[in-house]
Formats: structure tokens, C-alpha cells, sequence
């Protein structure tokens, strides 16, 4: 049959990564976007639209990171990696004993990286969109250059201070997202629902 | 007779013209002006193919011919207002086949680049008509257009991870095709349309190359010889690793090291059972791994013909051995020595 030829062709597709990443961003960016918008004071939409950005940045960033990395792991690590993939579980080599402390240094190190990615882009992100530091109130318009001048040089300033709110509320976003994430995949993994 | 040839021509001209008239553009600037203007170079470069011209030029008109494609289509799509999910589908669709046409003359395993740079290309035929204008020069997009790419951007590139995910699965099969036989359910990541016709894991030739060498060694041989050759049991279980290795040489992979063969024989009446194992080292999915095992009876028997009539009393027959080995290799969990070992017979 042409249609199951075609299929088994395909052969082992990522169906369930994609469908259960897409639920884990989902949740990751509600989350993030409630955090951002308490702490940052902004709107329902902006903050769901930063939040959106540097999760989708920080999920692609680290597919191409796992994508070269374990392309240059050692065969026996590689292979145990493939057993993770594809049954869920590691199995019995040289490695299983070390595998537990190398998932967990893997885990801390990926909650640190993804928490820097995500505060670069929100920086590159506002520059991008030239949006002035979230923290500085609008002020009423001025005309002379001095006060231009003293605005400017308090912006800086005023930039440099409010690196603080802004890395303490993606370090919270951060934190409450990973939280949650590990929460949902340790319920998964308990009851089960993997068998879908 | 003159006149009716003539208003039969002009007849005939005026419905041709009804008939062109349905595909020429409506106006000049339109995609079915595009999709002419593609055809139109195809047509050229066909021509210029004919007439043995360079390939620069050939390939100009093509490339000319792809990209008015890629133009065309995804204009009449998002002319006609194209949606999934409200999602619009033009840029995917341009991006598609500017992709075709990038990798698609590649031959080999074209349809990888093809599939992984899709989304990024797309990505970029929605972007290029965002911040370049017409006359080239760099355009400045509003701040909402500006996150909207951004956002796009990072999306494209997490398709594009999942696209380089799904051929690197494909890499661990073709690394270790044994694990295709294998059930793939308490996975997280991947998933496999049901019913499809499963490989038989590599550890069956294994077995079938092992079968051969016992079949060399001890079939039609006499039985004493037999006996000694199961003494050395250590000796012979060297031999058949070295024949699959050599066996399988040509077609090596990655997960030949992950098979172990070994044998083992039990007794059994007069003969022996001989268990051939073949067993898997590497992931699996259950717990305690598995093995396939293939049985063989190795049995001495009276050849009638080799026995004289009139046997004086006190004369014994050479026995020779004879030997039967299953078709089928089950596929038992645990391993056949290990504590997780199924009782042996």
C-alpha cells in the first residue's frame, strides 16, 4: 500500500516533543508574561508578546545547543541519550552512574544559560523595538537643551539602575517557569500520560 | 465560397479570442502577470537548453523562472486570502518552493537542507518585503512590525530545530537499525504510526551466519569428533564472534559492537541442545534488555547404509551427528546468563 509505504518511511517522528513543547511553552509564557507584567508594570499584550519572544528565543537556542552537542558526545553517552529519547529510560553501560550527577549539573547549568539568553533578549529585544527602559515614568515633553542634556544624562544613570528590576523579574519568570515545567514533566512521568 | 471561409475564420478568431480572454490578466500588475512572466523564462530557458547555449545562461532563465514562481504563487494565495487557522499560508508556500529550487537540484539527500532551511526562508520572504522597499533601500518597519518579526523569527527557528530533530532521529536509526525493532510507546519524543511492517533487529543475521558455521563444523561429522569439538566450548564461541564480525564487516554499524553472540549447549537425551544467542547490549526499551535466541538439535544418528549386513556381534557403528536448528529466533527479555535470566529448558 503506496500510503503505508509513505509511513514507514517516515518512520520514528517527533510528534510527541513537538505536542508536549508546545504545552510547556504555553504554560512557560503565561507564567513568564504574569511575572513580567506585575514586575515591569506593563501592559496585558506587551507583556505576553516579551514573554512569547525570549521563550521561543531560548527553546530554539537550546534545541541548536543539544542539536551540536550531542553530535560530538562520545558514542557510549550518545547512545545512552537515544535511550532516553526513544524509551524513556537510560540503560546499563559505562555511564549510568555518572548519569544522574551529569543530568543534574545539565539541569542547573540550562536553568543559568536559558535564564542569560532570556535577559540578553529582552535587552536586544527593547532595543530593537527602541523602547526606552521599562522603569523610566514618560515624562512631560521639554524644549531646552539643557534639560534635554540633564534628561539624558538621568536616563543613563536611571538605565544602569534599572538593569536590577528588570534582571530580578526574569530571574522570577525564570525560576516560576522552570518550576512549573518540572512540576508537569515529574506528574507525566509519575501517572504515566507519556502513554497517550 | 470566399465569404464563408472568411466569417468562418472570423468566427473562429472571436471564440479564440473569448477563450484568451479568460487568461489574460485583468491588469498588468498581478500575480497571473507573474506566473506568465515564470512560464515565460521556463519557455526561454528550454529554448536556450535547445540551442546549446551556455549554462549561465540557462541557469539564469531558470533561477528567473523559480523565482517568478515563488512570487506568483504566494501572491495568488495571499490574493485570495489563503488561510489555516487564520494563519496565512503564502509565505510558506514561496518559501517552499524557493526552497525546492535552492536544494531540489542537489540530488542525494537534498530533501534534509530543503526541509530544515523551509522555515527560515519563509521566514525571510516575509521579512525582505518588511524591510526592503522597492528601490532597495532599507525601510524602517513600526515597532509592532518589528515584534511581530521577532517573534516570527524565533518561531521559525524552533520549527527549524524540530525539523533538524526529526533527521537526527534518522541518523540513530541508520546508526543502529536495530532499534526500529523495538517498541517505541513510553517514549516522550517520538512516535511511530501503528501498523507499519517492523525490521527484524540485526542480531537475526547474526544468528543466521552462526547457524552456518555450526552447520560446517559438526553436521555429517562423526560423533566422537563432535564431542571434542563441544569441549572447547570457549575456543568455538571465539570463532563464531570472528565469522560475524568478518561476515558483517562490509556493512559495519555502529551497533555490531552492541550484539554479543554466544552458545551454549545442553544435553539432552543421547545429543544435545544447543542454544545460539544473540544478545543486545545497547537501549532498549525494556528495563532488563533482551536477547534473541535460536534453537538447534544436535543429535547422533545411525547412518543404515554405512552398517554392513551380517555385523558380527561386538561391532559398533560410527554414529554421525545431525543437526536441526529453528527458523524462528524468539526474542525473550533479560539476559541469558544474568540474574533477570528465563529458566533455561
Amino acid at each position: 500500500m503506496p500510503l503505508n509505504d509513505l509511513l514507514s518511511e517516515l518512520g520514528m517522528m517527533p510528534l510527541r516533543a513537538i505536542a508536549f513543547q508546545s504545552l510547556l511553552l504555553m504554560v512557560a509564557i503565561v507564567l513568564e508574561a504574569m511575572v513580567l507584567r506585575q514586575q515591569l508594570r506593563l501592559g496585558y499584550r506587551t507583556s505576553m508578546q516579551y514573554a512569547a519572544t525570549i521563550n521561543l528565543l531560548a527553546t530554539s537556542l537550546g534545541w541548536v545547543a543539544f542539536l551540536a552537542i550531542e553530535a560530538v558526545l562520545p558514542l557510549s553517552l550518545r547512545s545512552q541519550v537515544i535511550s532516553y529519547v526513544l524509551f524513556n529510560r537510560f540503560y546499563t553501560n559505562d555511564w549510568i552512574d555518572t548519569l544522574p550527577v551529569i543530568v543534574v549539573v545539565v539541569a542547573i547549568a540550562a536553568f543559568f544559560i536559558t535564564y542569560w539568553i532570556k535577559l540578553q533578549g529582552l535587552l536586544w529585544l527593547l532595543q530593537l523595538l527602541g523602547q526606552k527602559p521599562i522603569d523610566t515614568t514618560p515624562e512631560a515633553f521639554e524644549d531646552s537643551r539643557r534639560q534635554r542634556y540633564e534628561r539624558a544624562r538621568r536616563a543613563q544613570a536611571e538605565q544602569q539602575r534599572s538593569n536590577s528590576p528588570r534582571a530580578l523579574a526574569v530571574l522570577q519568570a525564570n525560576a516560576l517557569s522552570f518550576t512549573a515545567v518540572l512540576v508537569l514533566l515529574l506528574l507525566v512521568n509519575q501517572t504515566g500520560v507519556v502513554g497517550w | 465560397m470566399v465569404g464563408g471561409l472568411f466569417s468562418f475564420l472570423r468566427q473562429s478568431l472571436i471564440e479564440l479570442g473569448n477563450l484568451l480572454s479568460n487568461l489574460v490578466p485583468p491588469r498588468y500588475f498581478s500575480w497571473l502577470t507573474v506566473i506568465y512572466l515564470s512560464l515565460f523564462s521556463w519557455l526561454l530557458s528550454m529554448l536556450a537548453r535547445l540551442l546549446d547555449t551556455t549554462a549561465f545562461t540557462i541557469g539564469l532563465l531558470a533561477t528567473m523562472s523559480w523565482i517568478f514562481l515563488a512570487i506568483g504563487v504566494g501572491w495568488a494565495l495571499e490574493a485570495n486570502k489563503a488561510r489555516i487557522f487564520g494563519v496565512p499560508i503564502a509565505p510558506w508556500v514561496s518559501g517552499a518552493i524557493l526552497c525546492l529550487f535552492l536544494f531540489g537540484s542537489w540530488g542525494g539527500r537534498w530533501l534534509q537542507p530543503a526541509l530544515v532551511t523551509w522555515p527560515l526562508v519563509s521566514f525571510a520572504v516575509i521579512a525582505v518585503p518588511a524591510l526592503v522597499s522597492w528601490d532597495f533601500s532599507f525601510k524602517n518597519p513600526s515597532p509592532t512590525e518589528r515584534q511581530r518579526l521577532a517573534l516570527l523569527f524565533c518561531l521559525s527557528l524552533l520549527f527549524s530545530s524540530w525539523f533538524q530533530f526529526y533527521f537526527r532521529i534518522q541518523t540513530w536509526v541508520r546508526d543502529y537499525p536495530s532499534l526500529v525493532a523495538d517498541s517505541v510507546e513510553n517514549s516522550a519524543f517520538v512516535y511511530r504510526i501503528p501498523g507499519q511492517t517492523i525490521a527484524l533487529p540485526a542480531g537475526v543475521t547474526h544468528l543466521t551466519v552462526a547457524e552456518e558455521l555450526l552447520r560446517e563444523q559438526v553436521d555429517n561429522k562423526p560423533w566422537p569428533s563432535v564431542e571434542r569439538w563441544l569441549l572447547n566450548l570457549d575456543g568455538q564461541r571465539r570463532v563464531m564472534r570472528q565469522r560475524v564480525r568478518s561476515q558483517t564487516g562490509r556493512t559495519a554499524s555502529l551497533e555490531d559492537s552492541l550484539w554479543q553472540l554466544d552458545l551454549q549447549p545442553l544435553s539432552n537425551g543421547d545429543g544435545y541442545t544447543l542454544k545460539l544467542w544473540a544478545i543486545w547490549s545497547g537501549p532498549a526499551a525494556s528495563p532488563s534488555g533482551y536477547y534473541l535466541e535460536k534453537t538447534c538439535l544436535l543429535m547422533p544418528v545411525n547412518r543404515g547404509g554405512l552398517v554392513p549386513e551380517n555385523t558380527p556381534p561386538g561391532y559398533s557403528t560410527t554414529q554421525w551427528a545431525s543437526l536441526t536448528c529453528d527458523l524462528e529466533t524468539p526474542r525473550l527479555a533479560g539476559h541469558p546468563r544474568g540474574i533477570g535470566a528465563r529458566d533455561q529448558v
